[in-house]
């Protein structure tokens, strides 16, 4: 059991924690996202339909939240796959790493930028 | 890297082989669909801020379309699988059903099943 548990630490112990935080942040706001867009008002989606929802603010911060939480976890979560694969270089690592944050950043900023459709 | 090292080196594989094991791959699958969906997500989303009003409607139209409402029926699966066996290794994380985590896993997956039948019926009207 705990080789197992340092085992899993392989990509580095702040990667493992923010994996957690996120996971738990992610499942929180796809729940309200999920529900609101696929089960209530699903046939009903349109630019209109997600200003109503947008305009209240909640939704919009439940939106922003989930959509850092779900970039770092989903960049974080490709990183371990090609980890496991065996990335074992270390240089190529680190550019691999940095690749990463650089394309998280730029989804963040580019998720933004679209969802402000419905705020400006 | 040795076979004994790569049993080790995911989560539940070394305490449940089998199921254990196509649990621990289909995580990862769904966790790469996802990836790849959020980026088209992401992308479908900004239409409605570059192409305006009119282009994202005109998408949102194509997804209610049978073919699309299956695909989005395989999204909400991946989702559901992920986010519940995810559950499941966040509460061993804690130390939470570790001695059973095989009945962990089956009152997980039957919660998957149920949002997934819930989701199923909700997107039926529009195939039929």
């Amino acid at each position: 059991m705990r080789t197992e548990v340092l085992e899993r630490n392989r990509g580095g112990m702040w990667p493992w924690l923010g994996q957690r935080v996120t996971a738990v942040l992610v499942l929180v706001t796809i729940m309200v996202h999920l529900v609101l867009t696929h089960y209530i008002n699903i046939g009903q989606l349109s630019f209109d339909n997600i200003a109503d929802r947008l305009a209240g603010g909640a939704v919009l911060i439940n939106d922003i939240v989930l959509l850092v939480a779900v970039v770092y976890h989903g960049l974080n979560g490709l990183r371990m796959v090609v980890l496991d694969w065996g990335l074992s270089n270390v240089a190529g690592r680190r550019v691999f790493d940095v690749v990463l944050w650089l394309v998280g950043i730029a989804t963040i900023v580019y998720g933004i930028w679209a969802l402000w459709a419905w705020v400006s | 890297m040795s076979a004994k090292e790569r049993d080790t080196a995911n989560v539940g594989a070394g305490l449940w082989k089998g199921i254990g094991m196509w649990a621990w791959v289909l995580f990862r699958v769904s966790g790469l669909v996802l990836v790849a969906y959020l980026f088209v997500h992401i992308w479908v989303i900004s239409q409605g801020r570059s192409g305006g009003p009119g282009e994202l409607d005109k998408l949102f139209e194509t997804f209610d379309k049978p073919f699309w409402v299956v695909l989005d029926f395989m999204l909400v699966s991946a989702v559901m699988y992920h986010s519940l066996n995810g559950v499941r290794i966040v509460l061993m994380d804690f130390g939470v059903g570790i001695k059973q985590h095989k009945a962990v896993f089956w009152v997980c997956m039957v919660v998957a099943a149920a949002a997934l039948s819930l989701f199923a019926w909700k997107a039926s009207g529009l195939i039929f």
